[in-house]
Order: C-alpha cells, then sequence, then structure tokens
C-alpha cells in the first residue's frame, strides 16, 4: 500500500510538473491553434443554426432578436391568464416553502421537501448567469438593461409555474424506477390528450435534441471556460491552462454523474446555497460600504432603462441585453426546471409550481439586481456600452474588487463551485432528454456522460466566440418548442390551479400552522 | 414512573435515507465468519477525490516553489486538501469491514456498539426511492436487522437488488435467522 503511494506520489509529481514545464511557446501556439479549430468548425457548421434561433427584425437602430420577444410575450401572456399569480399567489407559494400545507406527521422517509426542492433547484439557477450574465449584459447594454431583467425576472415567475406544474402532472415512473418529467413528457403526453399527439411527439423531439446540445453548452462548455477565465483574473493563470482546469472539474464531474456516490452528491446541494449566502453577503457588504452612491446607481438604471444612453440601439438594445441575459439566468420559459422540479414528491401538482415560481424573483429580481448595483456603483462600467472594455465575469469581479480585494478570492470559490453546480444540473437535463431519445440503458447513458465529461475539458481550455453563440443559441433554441406546447396546455394548468384553490378555501386541503 | 413502555417497531421502514446507486459491498463467508467486502467499483469512485486532490496538493506546492503567486498556491491547495480529506472520508466506511464472526459470537460493523450473534432474531430487506435534483432518481435497497432488544441495525445499503437478495439468503442461513422481504410499492 505504502510501495503504490510513493508511486502515485511520484507520477503525479512528474505529471504536475511537467505540465507547468510546458509553459512554452508550443504549448500557447497549440492551444491557440485548437482553439481557432474548434471556433471555426462551430462557425462553419452551427452558424447557421444560431442565426436561425437569435434571427432579428430592425427596431429603430437596434436588432431585435425573436426569440426574445417569444419568450417575453409568452411570460406576460400566462401573466395575464394566470390573473397574475406571482404577485397574488406569492404568499401562498411562500407557506408552501415554510410547509404550512404539509402534514408533519405524514412525511415519509426520502421526501424531499418543498424547502429543499426550492434549495437544490436555486442551486442550479443561481450561478454563472448571476455573475458572469449580468456582467455581459450591463457591458453591452448599460445600468438600464438591469430594468428590463427584473421585468423579465417577474413576468417569468408566471413562465416557471406553468411549465413545472405540467412537469410533475406528467412525469412518467420509468421501468427503472426512476421519476422522469419535464418538457418531453408533458409535450408528448399532454398533447396527445388533446388530440395532438403528433405534433407533441414533434415538440418533444425537438426539445430533448435542443436540450443535449444547452447541456454541452451553456450548462457545460460556458460554465467550465467561465471558471478558468475567473482564475485568470484573479490569481493571473494563463488562459492556456485552462486545460488543467478543465481535467480537474471533469475529474470531479465524472465521480459525480457516474459514481452516484450519495454523499458526493449531498456535498454538492448543501454546499451551493451557503456559495449563494456567501455572493449575496459580498454584495450587500459592497452597496453597505457604498450606501451613498446606491440613489445614483438606482437613477442610473431607470434612466438607462427608457433613454439606453451609450448603448447601441439605445433603450431597445438595453431591453434586449436585459431580457437576454435574464433568461439565460432563470431559465422560465426554457423548460429545464420542469425537468429539476418533476422529482419533487407531490400530489398536488401546483403547490411544485408555486414554488418554482419564487426562483425568477430570487434569482433575477434580487441576485441579479444586486449584481447590477454593484458594477454601476463601482463605475468601471462606463459608456458606450460595445462590450470592448470589461465583461462578463471579469466586470463583475472587478466591480467587486473595488470596495475589497479579497472579495475576488471570495468570488472565484463561488464562481468555481457554482460552475460545477451547474454543470451537475445540467448533466441531469442533459441526460433526461437523452435518455428520452435513445432509451435507458447503462451504457446508452454512460456515452453521454462520458461526453459530458469531454466538454467540459473542451470548454476550460477553448477560448472560443462561436461556441459561446452556440451555447446561448442551444439554450434559447429549447424555449421554442416548450413554450409552443405551453400554449396548448394552459388550460390544463388553470384547471389544477381552480381545483387546488377550491380545495384550499373549502378546507380539503388542510393548513398546518 | 414505572409504567411499561411500549413502542411499535415498523419493520417495513428503511434506516438510512440515502443509499449509493452502485453495488458497493458484498457478502463473504468463510467457515466461522461472514464479512461485507466493498466493491472495488466503490473504491475507485472515492479514489477519484483523493486522487485530483493529491494532484491539486502538488500543483500547490509547485507553484509555490517556482513562482511567487501564494494566493494562487493557497488557492489550489486549498482546493486539493478538501477535495483529499472529502476522499479519504469517503472511503473510510469502506475499510471497516463489518463481520459476523461465529467464534467470538459477535457482529462488529466498527460503527454502532457491538451484538451478540445470539441476539440477532431476523433480517429484513426494505426498499427505497432515492430522489435527487440533480440526478436521476432511482431505488435502492437495504438489509437490516432487528436485534431481541428491539434494535435494528443497517447491513446492506447499495441498489442492487440480485446481490443484495442472494447476500441476504447466505447471511440468514449462515445466522440461522428468518429473512423477511419487506419491499413495498413506493408511490411518489
Amino acid at each position: 500500500m505504502i510501495k503504490i503511494t510513493q508511486f502515485l506520489a511520484a507520477v503525479l509529481l512528474m505529471f504536475s510538473t511537467s505540465v507547468f514545464a510546458e509553459e512554452s511557446a508550443s504549448f500557447k501556439e497549440t492551444i491557440s491553434a485548437i482553439s481557432k479549430g474548434v471556433d471555426s468548425f462551430f462557425n462553419d457548421y452551427t452558424g447557421w443554426f444560431v442565426s436561425a434561433v437569435f434571427k432579428s427584425v430592425p427596431i429603430g437602430e437596434a436588432n431585435f432578436p425573436l426569440i426574445v420577444g417569444w419568450l417575453l410575450l409568452a411570460a406576460a401572456i400566462f401573466t395575464v391568464y394566470f390573473g397574475f399569480i406571482q404577485f397574488r399567489r406569492a404568499g401562498m407559494a411562500i407557506d408552501i416553502v415554510k410547509g404550512k400545507y404539509t402534514d408533519p406527521n405524514a412525511q415519509d422517509e426520502g421526501e424531499v421537501s418543498h424547502f429543499q426542492a426550492l434549495t437544490t433547484a436555486l442551486s442550479g439557477t443561481v450561478g454563472l448567469g448571476n455573475i458572469a450574465g449580468v456582467g455581459a449584459a450591463l457591458a453591452i447594454g448599460g445600468p438600464g438593461a438591469t430594468f428590463w431583467m427584473i421585468i423579465c425576472g417577474l413576468l417569468g415567475m408566471a413562465s416557471k409555474f406553468c411549465e413545472c406544474t405540467l412537469g410533475v402532472k406528467y412525469r412518467t415512473v420509468l421501468p427503472s424506477g426512476a421519476i422522469s418529467g419535464g418538457p418531453m413528457y408533458y409535450l408528448s403526453q399532454g398533447l396527445e390528450q388533446r388530440g395532438l399527439g403528433g405534433l407533441g411527439k414533434f415538440l418533444a423531439v425537438g426539445f430533448a435534441l435542443m436540450c443535449i446540445l444547452g447541456s454541452f453548452g451553456g450548462g457545460n462548455m460556458f460554465q467550465a471556460n467561465q471558471a478558468h477565465a475567473m482564475l485568470t483574473y484573479a490569481f493571473d493563470v494563463p488562459s492556456e491552462y485552462g486545460v488543467i482546469t478543465g481535467l480537474v472539474l471533469a475529474a470531479l464531474v465524472f465521480s459525480v454523474i457516474v459514481g452516484g456516490m450519495p454523499s458526493i452528491a449531498s456535498v454538492t446541494e448543501k454546499i451551493v446555497p451557503w456559495m449563494a449566502v456567501l455572493y449575496v453577503g459580498m454584495a450587500v457588504i459592497v452597496i453597505g460600504a457604498n450606501l451613498d452612491q446606491l440613489g445614483a446607481a438606482i437613477s442610473a438604471i431607470f434612466e438607462g432603462a427608457f433613454t439606453g444612453a451609450g448603448v447601441v440601439g439605445g433603450f431597445i438594445g438595453a431591453l434586449i441585453q436585459g431580457l437576454k441575459r435574464a433568461t439565460f439566468s432563470n431559465e422560465a420559459g426554457v423548460g429545464s426546471a420542469a425537468i429539476a422540479h418533476s422529482a419533487v414528491k407531490t400530489k398536488e401538482p401546483i403547490t411544485e409550481g408555486l414554488v418554482s415560481l419564487l426562483e425568477p424573483f430570487i434569482d433575477t429580481v434580487v441576485i441579479c439586481t444586486m449584481t447590477a448595483l454593484v458594477i454601476t456603483i463601482a463605475g468601471l462600467n462606463a459608456g458606450p456600452f460595445d462590450g470592448t472594455g470589461l465583461t462578463g465575469v471579469t466586470l463583475t469581479a472587478a466591480s467587486f474588487t473595488e470596495t475589497a480585494e479579497v472579495f475576488k478570492y471570495f468570488l472565484a470559490l463561488a464562481v468555481i463551485l457554482f460552475a460545477f453546480s451547474t454543470m451537475i444540473s445540467w448533466s441531469y437535463y442533459g441526460l433526461k432528454a437523452w435518455t428520452y431519445l435513445f432509451g435507458e440503458g447503462a451504457k446508452t447513458e454512460l456515452i453521454f456522460k462520458v461526453l459530458f465529461c469531454f466538454f467540459v475539458v473542451v470548454g476550460a481550455t477553448i477560448q472560443f466566440g462561436a461556441v459561446i453563440d452556440f451555447s446561448d443559441a442551444a439554450i434559447f433554441a429549447m424555449s421554442i418548442f416548450n413554450i409552443a406546447g405551453l400554449y396548448l396546455l394552459m388550460p390544463v394548468v388553470k384547471k389544477e390551479l381552480k381545483s387546488f384553490i377550491a380545495r384550499v378555501y373549502s378546507g380539503e386541503i388542510k393548513r398546518f400552522d | 414512573m414505572n409504567e411499561p413502555i411500549s413502542c411499535e417497531i415498523k419493520l417495513e421502514r428503511t434506516l438510512i435515507q440515502d443509499g449509493p446507486k452502485f453495488l458497493s459491498h458484498k457478502l463473504i463467508v468463510a467457515e466461522q465468519v461472514a464479512y461485507l467486502k466493498p466493491t472495488i467499483s466503490a473504491m475507485l469512485f472515492c479514489f477519484v477525490y483523493i486522487v485530483v486532490g493529491f494532484f491539486l496538493i502538488s500543483l500547490a506546492s509547485y507553484i509555490l516553489l517556482h513562482s511567487q503567486k501564494m494566493d494562487l498556491a493557497i488557492f489550489v491547495g486549498g482546493f486539493g486538501i478538501a477535495i483529499f480529506t472529502f476522499g479519504v472520508s469517503l472511503m473510510q466506511p469502506f475499510l471497516k469491514r463489518a463481520s459476523f464472526d461465529k467464534n467470538s459470537q459477535l457482529f462488529d460493523n466498527k460503527r454502532d456498539r457491538k451484538v451478540k450473534l445470539e441476539h440477532i432474531i431476523s433480517l429484513q430487506i426494505n426498499n427505497k426511492m432515492v430522489v435527487r435534483k440533480q440526478a436521476l432518481s432511482y431505488y435502492c435497497y437495504e438489509l437490516n436487522m432487528l436485534t431481541k432488544h428491539g434494535r435494528r441495525i443497517n447491513i446492506l445499503n447499495h441498489n442492487n437488488f440480485e446481490q443484495l437478495n442472494s447476500d441476504a439468503g447466505a447471511l440468514a442461513a449462515f445466522l440461522q435467522v428468518p429473512l423477511s422481504d419487506y419491499r413495498r410499492k413506493i408511490i411518489l
């Protein structure tokens, strides 16, 4: 045993030394050549897909992507259709999370409570979208993008309510006993019940394909890439050493998604909410330390929202960036949250829908706004907002560091753990879509998992532009199929909601205070 | 004050909320001793953490020796120590072999109080659904034992039912106690 340990130590030291000894021009050139190759591959073969998803129409000086309008319109329609549920039933949603509608004596072992469901789902949504996404939105859309992010977050609550309710209602128990749910199932089964089986199948397959691509892109490569970008910013690590970051992250992701070790999953689920607390804590400190500038920052946000000063395309430009990054962050209407929420143990789909509507509020309205305030207060994001200066995670990190240098270390810790947690979440979403298309089976699932880990290394290694565009496009494309189905299935949700509310008022569903 | 305390033992209840999604242990019966042997796959997944942790610690040492980036060395080393410690803590339960020894007439799982073999009155197979938000949910099975004093102790906990059922039968024969299948339909 001692000999094995000594051998292993020697090999690892040799490896680590040789990797660092490779700090030579040839290594940089190789990585750079691979980056360019991959980027050009994505540009050549997926450029048409990105253009199609982000097809724009000129509005004033700006090009307005139709997909952004598609998401915004859907959120507005769901808000009106469900009678402004995000405002009228927010109290009930909080009570469900508090367990006031759960019999304390009836809880079975192994049950995931609504509070646990909310925190774990939040760990999937609170992540780099709140840090890097807001940085990117403000770098291109100016402070005014924040206002539109908030609007998108508020309206998106209704989209999330609708999709998560359907996720639980139409979930399926697979032959293995695994619970599977999400848009693939409600689109195919729900629409079949309404006599639209063919359309449902088409939408479900389309969604599943986009979900797999999204899991490799935004849910994986983007995360790994930004995690290494943060290390580069905080510690001046050369970007070509992303391969090491990628290999370490891939090994850990592999252990979790292939190993299925329960304690590892538990640790991940427990750490990430604390990372969110750490991040919010740092934002509160920055805002608190610069309280005298808060008023000016809020003014800049409101003024920028309607004037769009310094933004390409004026206020429409700010609106586009705000809506795009808010959707990327809270995933409302995308359908991914419905996959996560379908695993909860509940008899009432509506309760899960109500719990889920709190997510865009916490994620976008609260946390993204805090990030935006930190960036605006720091004043590093000056016009014209064309994205040529600091952007993404580096803009956010630099803004935090303006108040305290030490924050960049905490931020690096939070970013890496957020990236890791988001990759785990998206591996799950991708796997669900994969098993929907190719069926369950150890070998089939292993292929996906190995591919997923491979893309972690690619994401951290490559300096890309086209891959980021593709990652974005795949996630937004999920919403095309998802929202089309939601329109057709929203009467089902409304019926469930009416029934639930009636039973709450009649006392059939008891409240435990 | 001296009223007899009655309590109901629910044999259909599982004892552990979580469980691995792989075969973690097998029962080995060797004449007078039956013990639980961890599988190689279980050890390997723990080992990934030890290797990654060790690699990061080595990397941190290299950075410390060859560059002035103290903050990076601390950051990488801190991560390495955390991951390495985590891997070791994961590995430890696998290294503690629970055994039923007819020579000493004791059951010892290196965790709970030792139990005399004659006090073990039955074995139960239970099932549960491990529900995760970030992974596919899956069935998991437990082999538990009941002592004559009403204690229930977990023996096996993994998701390979065929192996668990076979091990349970072998252990019941070894201990000469009845084995009951308390699996139930789980409705989410």
